[in-house]
């Protein structure tokens, strides 16, 4: 079973603000360089889309009310809505911010049909939360989030294993879940336009042209999906801890930079701290105003959690780097990670440094996020995380607070 | 120059160089060894800068002369040529002949002008027992920490206090401290206290492991040297301040168990299999005559362990890296150990039962 959120964004804010209840409603960003995040049903028939800029938007629907982005407030109702499915299954494997797939094959017993579990769920999310959803049911997780595509709004869309040879015939490639732009390109110079035609492709041929993901790719266009429903619990092992942020303008200065990363090294901090992890690797990314974009990294001679440890790093690497051009987006990454042990140290000035360090995590945990920060940092505004990854998990190590 | 050499007499001389030449070539010289020639003995010669040794050894000199040459491609060379005696001819431009039985090999070496000095050392030496120096070594080597941020705690310090000699060494979670009288004069800098770098000290445990005779000790300024009659040993000074490390020895206190120490190791070893595989944290409980050693690894499954001893304190439960304990115990000869505690936050310290001079201190793992 696959389950999308119509219109998230847009209809949780038409929620929490009555008088935007069927108005041609459009999300956006909080920074200066944005775009539409998500555009209410009303506004979709003028033609705004995500991605458009707000002067194409208003070219297209001069009446749209446009709102800035509460991402605080779309994590917490999508960990409400996740812990919704719990109550059907464990298998529930959280996709993004609006989006899951639940293994339901052994709760029938409980509940009777996928039918009156979908229509449970579509129910408590409607009277609960005041929105609505697309299920799509199937027997493997590619069918499902096909069919959850096929209805919107609030739709319930079966796909049985006899109609899929049917439904796949002349279904365009790129429809697929995990198949790209860059794919999608490839297999048409391969002469692969519909799901079809790539189930028929000889799969040796797909093998020399995709390496290991032929075979996938192959059995994707059949409409056979091996992968199973991920819980929590199964999803591998976080291997990384990083922020990133595009910054308002582009700097080139490097105490501009630099005060950029101790605010990234303090959020990566943060959180490595909150999950008991250390990490050997140190990331730094940049991109600059053209966007070409690059990575380079430094392995520590000891696993590191504190803030200050992980800026020390990141600007060392910043000051190998020759700057070619300002800076649009800076990230740091923390990786090679090791769930921390909890040996004491000796000595007074590691305890004091070991102790300070959890006293102000404490402060910021009770009072908010850069409660207690560094002098520098004062005169920053907007500091934190403002974008939703697609990586958002409603909870363990991903569950990144957003402003 | 030129000169003849057995292979076995030569092979020893440069196994051992191996450990010291620089491995990251960031100066092409400091790969090479240089060999001087003169007075029917060669003196081998190897530093990084760091730490550097020379050695002298009987050959049949024909000519005198010095060359440098690749420690490394000698070593394999020479590593593998018949049993005979060597022969070594230098040609024009630092190039070198080597000839055995029937095998011909022409090596380019650089400069011996480039070679570094090797540092003269103050001549009113000091002459000690080198089991006692191999023993507090040996005691102490396994606690440096190899991290190398924490400089000043990458080797081993050295401080005469009153009549004893002591020598100490912590990676900031555990310390261990052995203390021996001394006899005969120090230098002044044994009582200022130095450090010694962990690669120095290493080759100074091979070296006093192949000799026969005792050593005599060096100093000057920065320079520590430790030499017999055919070697010396010679290595800079660690640059940094060591801690306080009698701010940290704990106490006795009245909470001592009395542990057979065969037992306690074996146990150790055998419950850290099911601990955590990077942290090695076990759990230790003692009560009344007995300790109990717990682990658990969530991947593989549990151990519990008890063994007798003699104890009369509080019931403590507490947590530790099964290694730092395993280390210690490698290294005590005595049938039991002493191991203090007063919280399970609180640094627990264990001794030999027969011999107060040397100690362990363990910080704990919150578990």
């Amino acid at each position: 079973m696959h389950i999308d959120m119509n219109a998230f964004f847009a209809a949780v804010e038409q929620q929490s603000n009555p008088a935007l209840r069927g108005k041609p409603v459009a999300v956006v960003g909080n920074q200066k360089r944005t775009i539409i995040l998500t555009a209410s049903y009303e506004a979709r028939p003028c033609g705004v889309k995500t991605g458009m800029t707000l002067y194409e938007a208003r070219q297209k629907c001069p009446q749209l009310q446009l709102v800035p982005a509460n991402n605080r407030l779309y994590t917490y109702v999508s960990s409400q809505i996740m812990r919704i499915f719990q109550d059907y299954t464990p298998l529930v494997e959280v996709f993004s911010v609006d989006e899951a797939f639940l293994d339901i094959s052994g709760s029938l017993r409980y509940f009777g049909s996928s039918e009156r579990i979908a229509n449970l769920i579509k129910s408590r999310i409607r009277t609960r939360l005041g929105l609505t959803c697309s299920i799509g049911i199937a027997p493997n997780k590619l069918l499902a989030k096909l069919a959850s595509d096929m209805r919107k709004p609030d739709g319930l869309t079966f796909v049985q294993l006899e109609t899929v040879a049917d439904l796949l015939e002349d279904l365009p490639i790129g429809e697929l879940c995990g198949i790209g732009r860059k794919t999608t390109r490839k297999l048409n110079s391969l002469g692969i336009y519909t799901c079809g035609e790539l189930g028929r492709f000889p799969v040796t041929k797909l093998k020399a042209q995709f390496g290991i993901i032929g075979p996938r790719l192959s059995l994707m266009g059949q409409g056979i999906d091996p992968s199973p429903v991920l819980s929590p619990e199964q999803e591998p092992e976080v291997k990384t801890v990083g922020h990133s942020m595009t910054l308002q303008q582009d700097v080139s200065a490097r105490e501009d930079i630099a005060r950029f990363l101790l605010q990234l090294a303090e959020m990566v901090g943060r959180r490595a701290r909150r999950y008991a992890v250390s990490g050997r690797t140190v990331t730094l990314t940049l991109r600059y105003a053209d966007f070409s974009t690059f990575s380079r990294q430094q392995i520590q001679s000891t696993a590191i959690f504190c803030s200050e440890d992980i800026y020390r790093a990141a600007v060392k690497i910043f000051d190998s780097v020759f700057l070619l051009q300002p800076v649009r987006l800076l990230g740091v990454r923390l990786s090679s990670l090791l769930y921390r042990d909890c040996q004491l140290p000796l000595f007074e000035p590691d305890l004091r440094r070991e102790r300070l360090s959890a006293s102000l995590d404490q402060i910021n945990d009770r009072h908010g996020e850069f409660t207690v920060m560094s002098g520098s940092l004062l005169e920053v505004k907007g500091k934190g995380s403002h974008v939703i990854s697609p990586a958002w998990r409603p909870r363990g190590i991903r569950n990144v607070g957003v402003q | 120059m030129k000169f003849n050499i057995k292979k076995e007499i030569f092979l020893k001389a440069l196994t051992k160089v191996q450990g010291i030449i620089e491995k990251k070539h960031t100066l092409p010289i400091l790969a090479n060894v240089l060999i001087e020639v003169s007075n029917d003995e060669i003196i081998v010669t190897a530093t990084d800068l760091e730490v550097g040794i020379k050695s002298k050894y009987k050959a049949e000199v024909i000519e005198d002369g010095k060359i440098t040459l690749s420690a490394k491609k000698l070593f394999e060379i020479i590593k593998e040529l018949p049993d005979k005696n060597i022969s070594f001819c230098s040609k024009s431009n630092f190039w070198v002949e080597i000839k055995c039985d029937k095998s011909i090999f022409n090596l380019v070496g650089l400069s011996p002008d480039e070679f570094p000095k090797f540092p003269i050392i103050d001549e009113s030496k000091t002459i000690i027992d080198k089991n006692i120096i191999n023993e507090m070594i040996e005691k102490t080597i396994f606690s440096i920490s190899s991290d190398e941020t924490k400089f000043n705690l990458t080797g081993i310090y050295i401080k005469k206090e009153n009549k004893n000699l002591n020598f100490v060494s912590t990676d900031g979670h555990r310390l261990s401290l052995i203390s021996k009288i001394i006899e005969g004069e120090l230098n002044n800098k044994f009582l200022e206290g130095f450090i010694l770098p962990k690669k120095g000290i290493i080759e100074l445990k091979k070296l006093l492991e192949n000799i026969e005779d005792n050593v005599s000790i060096g100093i000057t300024e920065n320079n520590f040297s430790i030499s017999n009659k055919n070697t010396t040993l010679i290595m800079r000074m660690v640059d940094g301040e060591f801690p306080d490390y009698n701010r940290v020895i704990p106490e006795k206190g009245k909470n001592v168990a009395t542990i057979d120490k065969n037992l306690f190791l074996h146990s150790l070893k055998r419950i850290s299999v099911l601990s955590n595989e990077k942290s090695k944290g076990i759990k230790i409980k003692l009560e009344n005559d007995l300790i109990t050693l717990t682990s658990s690894n969530p991947d593989l499954g549990d151990a519990k362990e008890e063994i007798n001893i003699i104890y009369k304190g509080d019931e403590i439960s507490i947590g530790f890296n099964a290694k730092y304990i395993i280390d210690i115990l490698q290294v005590i000869k005595d049938n039991n150990i002493y191991l203090y505690l007063k919280d399970n936050i609180s640094p627990g310290r264990i001794s030999p039962e027969n011999d107060d001079n040397y100690l362990s201190v363990i910080m704990p793992m919150r578990l």
